[in-house]
């Protein structure tokens, strides 16, 4: 049996753990390091973050979210639909489950309203996704033995990187729902050893592995026949980079349904370009007409477009918010996550209904001056593409180091609302918006936009930027010296972080950690506020 | 076979960009107008007081100074135009005319517009949007970049006639290289072809990269000598093969195929002249300038052409050429880290054979091979395999 030391009891500050049981440890003693089971990134006990947020975390977001998880699985297709779809497919079947685990890396040692409006951000997502999975299988002819039933005539399919708003003219009759987005982009945020067998699938059929891993995980869904058929027809796009166009063409190959490609110009800033972009669009609304013989609605297309804009103005307070105060509620993965994927699928009920809610939090800290991360040493911007393995750097960052990512480069891309005076200047402003698409204005695109950065480093008051390295990304890879050339003649502190996207396996989390544990140590010269966080081995966990 | 005439002559003008010709044409005051891609039209580049250059970065190293600003993991070929223009090699140039049609070469020439490598004072770059597609609204789209971007750029920077008589002109200039690259290329069909694939290569790329006006004297005569040659009297090769890929400006690439004992019979690839040398016909009721925008999209088989009946579409052209040319197999050749081929190669090793019957090797090289004693492994297994294939059907017959 243990023995009680008497001297301990002694010794202790009662009062302060009295205050620490209440309140949780203030950010500094916490050692969130040691929370973890080796290798799995899994949590040896709950983390203790006072009273109350402890309970709000296990209410309101543990049981709420895993509630609101079968909620949604009713009420968009019932029990067995989601079963077979979890039995057929491999990226279900090994994603659905952690899904709480996702929230606990994204979530790890907030407190207060920034716990709160970050979580709201997570549920929003998670919502959005059982939406979609459960749109393709309910109409999977896979899991209907190859029959094609009502839902599969009344749902469209299209590459993740066609923006949701290109069909909103159908969206009373017909779903629409990105081909790669669940099975690819949500799973490797969820479980990261899942789109590995993807990559994998598409070299073994010959593809070396210097291509973007992005295109190579979408491209093997096809080759090992883990994806849906769930729609008659598919609208792709450029959008964003030569492999995206590449790899459609395996796509195309297993698909063998229609497709109608609706490429964006490549010289998205050329006043000429507009006109081609509208008329492309304008192209892909009579395609579908004539595959679903449901004629172009404008009235639906501009109710969308307007509730989105509202979407989109609320951002824009947000983005005040967050480069002017230190009030900002929202963690760095949950903005980025959010808005990419808001600003993508486009119009839904739960952005709406989340917004509200964060609108809410955020009008509180704003009144009462809360400062939402006290231990910030430096603003952060993340530039270029994240890991999506590990796009929860930004809460270990501000854990271990006090990086506070207030802002990054998917965010800011869609930057403008969208006129619906007439159809006109719609189509216009659409053409816009969807060249201005994820990894392509900023990043792929035009060198111009690339430095973008600069600016809104002074905009968002930043004095620090985590330069994603993408290494087989060929657009940023193009211009890394250039980069290394502006960092040094304007004085500015960026670290590297060199990922490759969905797959863990080139650069490791644990990798990416010691780059900016080495840079935080050697370079800025400063101590760990969690030193517990600095190296451990989490190779194993999802 | 005969030596032909000019051969080396011809092989002495891809030693350099600024090669002979182009610092002729300089010195008569014209403008050298570098482009890299068969987008750009080089039939506009020829207009009258000026001339297209496609870029090439012969004899190229490491290029250590391009990896630091494009990094190691961009392909060879971008790499080594940057590592050629930071040398001082493009100096020559007075506009680069850019298209965004692989990310690589985009970067390069941002690189050229923003870091003010080139060291003419005049010196600029200027960027055409290039469509995906083949329809209306791309030929349309097209023609307006092209305006835009080449013919009133040229005209304000350079003074240059721009006028429909002075493309009406280009393009005929344009046709007869055609006609002449065509017809010399026609060799390569016989059963015993009279013309090496090393050869042609050579002959195709000086097209490219020299004044039209200045190289058409001695293709004429390269043509005209073609109508004697006479075959070797017993074969130097086994088996006749089709070249297609990626960026290959290096005719010592072809020349390892053919030293492991293949004819290389047809170039389809970027730099190639199937499709490349087809002559531009301006229809009634067409302006010069459009049926130029609408002769480069048409003819083009580039892997960034989306649309379902082009992608698959690609294929038949390709199981068309190696029909034509006669050709027992196919080599397929990307650029490493060159996406669009990667992706391209992948499905042709596996459809060529699959749906066409066609023998297929796939290999992935370098800008620069110097790991030739690898693919000279692949070739020689390949070739081997196709003789043995041949001989096989034989023995059926």
């Amino acid at each position: 049996m243990k023995k009680i030391d008497l001297n301990k009891i002694k010794n202790t500050d009662w009062k302060k753990a009295a205050r620490d049981f209440w309140y949780g440890k203030p950010h500094g003693e916490r050692r969130l390091g040691e929370l973890y089971m080796p290798k799995t990134g899994l949590y040896k006990h709950r983390e203790w973050r006072g009273v109350k947020d402890t309970f709000y975390y296990f209410h309101n977001i543990w049981l709420y979210n895993y509630a609101q998880m079968v909620m949604d699985i009713m009420k968009f297709g019932g029990p067995v639909t989601f079963a077979k779809g979890l039995w057929r497919y491999r990226w279900m079947g090994q994603t659905y489950l952690p899904v709480l685990h996702w929230f606990d890396r994204g979530l790890e040692g907030m407190r207060g309203e920034a716990l709160r409006a970050s979580a709201w951000h997570y549920r929003a997502m998670v919502c959005v996704t059982i939406n979609q999975f459960m749109g393709m299988f309910k109409a999977d002819a896979n899991l209907h033995g190859g029959e094609h039933n009502d839902a599969w005539k009344h749902t469209i399919a299209h590459k993740e990187t066609v923006w949701g708003g290109i069909f909103y003219p159908w969206q009373d009759q017909f779903t629409n729902i990105p081909m790669e987005m669940i099975p690819y982009f949500v799973t490797c945020h969820v479980n990261n050893h899942t789109v590995l067998n993807y990559i994998d699938a598409v070299q073994s059929i010959g593809l070396p592995g210097d291509p973007c891993p992005m295109c190579q995980a979408e491209a093997g869904l096809f080759v090992l026949d883990d994806m849906p058929d769930y729609a008659p027809f598919v609208v792709t796009t450029n959008e964003a980079c030569d492999g995206s166009v590449a790899s459609t063409a395996i796509q195309d190959w297993y698909l063998d349904i229609p497709l109608f490609a609706m490429p964006q110009p490549m010289q998205f800033d050329d006043p000429l370009v507009q006109e081609h972009c509208a008329n492309e669009i304008r192209e892909c609304w009579k395609f579908i007409e004539e595959q679903t013989g449901v004629p172009f609605d404008w009235e639906q297309l501009k109710k969308r477009l307007e509730r989105q804009n509202e979407l989109q103005r609320f951002e824009w307070e947000k983005w005040d918010v967050a480069a002017n105060t230190s009030y900002y509620p929202i963690n760095g993965v949950a903005q980025a996550l959010y808005r990419i994927y808001q600003s993508q699928y486009g119009d839904h009920y739960i952005w709406h209904d989340v917004d509200k809610r964060v609108r809410k939090i955020m009008e509180k800290c704003v009144s009462q001056r809360i400062d939402t991360f006290p231990k910030t040493r430096h603003r952060v911007i993340a530039w270029s593409c994240a890991p999506l393995y590990f796009s929860n750097w930004c809460t270990w960052a501000y854990n271990c180091w006090g990086l506070n990512c207030v802002i990054n480069m998917d965010s800011l891309m869609f930057d403008m609302t969208i006129r619906t005076d007439s159809l006109d200047d719609c189509v216009m402003d659409m053409a816009k918006y969807h060249e201005w698409a994820p990894m392509r204005r900023m990043a792929v695109g035009g060198m111009h936009h690339i430095f973008e950065l600069w600016e809104n480093m002074e905009r968002f008051h930043c004095d620090m930027v985590m330069m994603y390295d993408q290494l087989q990304c060929k657009g940023m890879q193009g211009v890394h010296g250039l980069f290394e050339d502006e960092f040094r003649a304007r004085n500015i502190h960026a670290i590297w972080m060199p990922h490759a996207l969905p797959d863990k396996r080139t650069v490791s989390r644990s990798e990416i950690r010691t780059i900016i544990n080495d840079y935080m140590t050697t370079v800025m010269q400063e101590e760990p506020l969690d030193p517990s966080l600095l190296d451990f081995d989490d190779s194993e966990s999802w | 076979m005969r030596d032909l005439k000019h051969l080396i002559f011809f092989e002495n003008l891809l030693q350099e960009a600024n090669n002979d010709l182009v610092k002729q044409a300089r010195n008569e005051g014209r403008k050298a107008l570098g482009y890299t891609c068969y987008f750009m039209p080089e039939v506009l580049l020829d207009l009258p007081g000026c001339f297209g250059v496609r870029l090439r970065a012969p004899r190229s190293g490491s290029p250590d100074m391009a990896t630091y600003y494009m990094s190691g993991r961009t392909c060879h070929y971008g790499r080594s135009l940057m590592e050629r223009a930071l040398e001082g090699g493009y100096n020559f140039l007075d506009a680069q005319m850019a298209t965004e049609t692989c990310t690589v070469t985009c970067r390069f020439q941002e690189h050229l517009e923003r870091m003010n490598i080139i060291q003419n004072p005049d010196f600029f770059c200027e960027f055409c949007d290039v469509p995906f597609k083949k329809t209306e609204n791309s030929y349309l789209h097209f023609r307006k970049q092209l305006q835009a971007h080449v013919l009133d750029k040229l005209h304000e920077k350079f003074g240059v006639d721009v006028s429909d008589q002075a493309l009406l002109t280009a393009i005929e200039q344009h046709n007869e290289v055609c006609r002449l690259i065509t017809e010399i290329g026609s060799y390569r069909k016989l059963d015993d072809p009279t013309i090496t694939g090393y050869e042609f290569h050579v002959i195709q790329l000086v097209t490219q990269v020299c004044p039209k006006d200045l190289i058409l004297p001695y293709l004429r005569e390269t043509a005209e000598e073609m109508k004697t040659r006479e075959p070797d009297r017993k074969r130097t090769w086994r088996v006749k093969v089709a070249l297609s890929g990626a960026e290959n400006d290096d005719p010592d690439f072809t020349k390892l195929i053919e030293s492991c004992g293949a004819l290389v019979v047809a170039d389809r690839y970027c730099y190639g002249s199937l499709p490349g040398r087809e002559e531009i016909v301006v229809p009634e009721g067409q302006t010069p300038l459009e049926a130029i925008a609408r002769h480069y999209l048409n003819t083009s088989m580039c892997p960034r052409f989306m649309p379902q009946d082009l992608m698959r579409g690609r294929k038949q052209y390709l199981a068309d050429v190696v029909k034509e040319y006669r050709a027992d197999g196919l080599i397929v050749a990307s650029n490493k880290f060159c996406e669009y081929w990667s992706y391209e190669r992948t499905m042709d090793a596996l459809i060529l054979p699959r749906d066409f019957g066609i023998p297929t090797c796939s290999i992935e090289k370098e800008y620069v091979n110097s790991a030739s004693g690898q693919l000279r492994t692949r070739f020689q297994a390949f070739i081997e395999s196709v003789e043995i294939k041949k001989i096989q059907e034989g023995a059926k017959q």
